[in-house]
């Protein structure tokens, strides 16, 4: 039995022996951006959560007794006028215990100086819908009293957020222009192997063969360079993307966002290159249909 | 099985090739089709076997309008048609038996009838050892025989073949005429076109002959040519037979 050798020997030139290099390189970046657009979703999840009715206020603490007649007063004056402001759910002062315990990291643990005036935190729970006028806000405090102030992280926050949901669109985007990148390339391969397989495409038009049988043969070879140019490139990213957990291993965890992949996201990974191969065979198949029906 | 009405053909914009071509080739007739070089004999064999459509006029392959047929309907009519090309066309990377195996294999057949199908025929056309040969290792008369061979593997309804006896001696082209004749017998409509005058004496077959862009019929049992387009093509075989 002599081998079945096919009519259009479409692996041989050399330009497509750099194709699936290519395909490879481009699902590499697509991998990549997909798993950054993926890891960020988690930690802005996180962000939104705490987003949430987060806001505190800071009122200057009472040095000698952090807990006498005069500290009751400041905390009383401020949850009044907070309470009273519409948004805003409920206020309380955290216990000065509590108020110790956070400065801890910084100052240590142990009895603190006597004459350091621990800040009073109020937590306020505000509704999300609500349009609060936090300036304004603000400069009532002061009023009531002097040296009050609003740590605005939720507006820091919402910023971050904004700014995260823009460099998941940024990757998006490039998930988008490699593909459009990876259907010129094949549309370029296309061409170039039925212009060098053109006098051979011609015999097989006028023997008889349908365009469909000839598409096939490049819908193949689209397909095994488009899978292996995927696996390659997927493969590359999960290596990249192992050394990265890894680096990040070290990294004091307080201060990098959780960047973790979830089951969702390993599942987008592992179609990248399938969705290289589909994008490879469907693009080869159209241009081949179209360039064939210039013939008569 | 073959008719042309007021058939005309040129290239781009140059002159007309071929002019009021109008004729009609009954089935299991047998032609040679001669004319001067450049008479158009290779354009005309294109128009039949659908390799170009003509720039005017009416062509009817197997019953059917051409100009009517929708292009994806047109490779069925392609299958019942064996061509010689005057180049032959071969493939290059593939063997002598690959080669001619190819109409059978784009029309589906099964892989162990095709092998022995067409080992009979390569050895028939006396190249039994050049079965695994590829044609650029194959002299111009053994490439020819090669493509003989495709053009006839399919059993065709027609049979075009351009100057199919042109790089072989009269020994193997007499034998190839013959193999032409049997095919002929069981049916199958043959066109030649050749400038080899001795062939033609020796089979004694109508002959269609170009000459600036039109068409006569010489000797032609089975052929008829239109005097005047609208009239009845099957008596018009008056006067223009030699
Ligand atoms: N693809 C083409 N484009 C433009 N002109 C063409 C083309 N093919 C053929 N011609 C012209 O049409 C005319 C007829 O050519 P054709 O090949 O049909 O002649 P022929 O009778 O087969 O000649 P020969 O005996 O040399 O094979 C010639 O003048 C040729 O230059
Ligand atoms: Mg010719």
């Amino acid at each position: 039995m002599t081998p079945r050798r096919a009519e259009l020997p479409l692996g041989g030139d050399a330009t497509r022996r750099f194709i699936p290099l290519i395909v490879g390189a481009m699902v590499y970046l697509a991998a990549l951006a997909l798993a950054g657009t993926f890891a960020l979703d988690g930690t802005v999840q996180q962000w939104s959560d705490s987003l949430r009715g987060a806001l505190t206020v800071q009122l200057p603490g009472v040095a000698q007794d952090p807990e006498g007649e005069e500290a009751k007063a400041r905390i009383d004056a401020a949850v009044g006028l907070l309470l009273e402001t519409t948004g805003v759910l409920s206020a309380s002062a955290l216990p000065y215990a509590q108020s110790q315990a956070l400065l801890e990291p910084w100052l240590g643990a142990g009895d603190l100086p006597a004459d350091l005036p621990i800040p009073i935190i109020v937590d306020v729970s505000v509704d999300t819908g609500a349009r609060i006028n936090y300036e304004d806000l603000g400069q009532r405090l002061e009023e009531v009293v002097p040296g009050a102030r609003i740590n605005d992280n939720g507006v820091f926050l919402s910023r971050l957020v904004t700014l995260a949901r823009a460099v998941q669109l940024v990757g998006l985007v490039v998930v988008f222009i490699v593909a459009v990148a990876a259907v010129s390339i094949v549309v370029f391969a296309t061409r170039a192997g039925m212009t060098s397989h053109r006098d051979t495409i011609e015999l097989l038009h006028l023997i008889g063969a349908r365009d469909n049988y000839i598409a096939r043969r490049f819908v193949t070879h689209a397909l095994s360079y488009g899978l292996a140019g995927g696996l390659l490139g997927l493969a590359l990213a999960v290596v990249t993307l192992a050394a990265l957990a890894l680096a990040a291993r070290g990294v004091d965890q307080t201060l990098l966002p959780r960047l973790s992949l979830d089951l969702t996201a390993w599942v987008a990974l592992l179609c990248v290159p399938i969705a290289s191969a589909l994008i490879a065979m469907i693009t080869a198949r159209v241009t081949v249909l179209r360039a064939l029906r210039r013939l008569p | 099985m073959v008719r042309f009405e007021n058939v005309g053909k040129r290239y781009g914009h140059g002159p007309e090739v071929l002019r009021d071509l109008t004729f009609r080739l009954t089935p299991g007739s047998f032609h040679f089709l001669t004319g001067p070089s450049g008479a158009g004999k290779t354009t005309l064999l294109k128009l039949m076997y659908l390799a170009q459509r003509p720039s005017r006029g009416e062509i009817e392959m197997f019953g059917q309008d051409i100009g009517k047929t929708r292009r994806r309907d047109l490779p069925p009519f392609r299958r019942r048609i064996g061509v010689v090309f005057q180049d032959f066309r071969l493939l290059d990377h593939l063997t002598a038996l690959e080669n001619v195996a190819l109409p059978l294999r784009i029309a589906g057949a099964r892989r162990e009838r095709i092998e022995a199908h067409v080992s009979e025929l390569l050895a028939w056309v006396g190249l039994a050892g050049q079965i695994n040969a590829r044609p650029p290792t194959l002299s111009d008369g053994e490439k020819q025989r090669v493509a003989i061979a495709r053009a006839v593997i399919g059993r065709p309804n027609l049979l075009l073949a351009d100057e199919p006896t042109g790089n072989i001696d009269l020994a193997q082209g007499l034998r190839i005429l013959h193999l032409f004749e049997e095919l002929n017998k069981i049916g199958t409509t043959v066109v030649i076109a050749t400038h080899d005058r001795s062939l033609i004496s020796t089979f004694g077959r109508p002959e269609l002959r170009l000459g600036n862009g039109e068409l006569t019929v010489h000797k032609a049992p089975s052929v008829i040519v239109d005097e005047d387009p609208g009239g009845d093509a099957a008596d018009a075989d008056d006067g223009r037979s030699a």
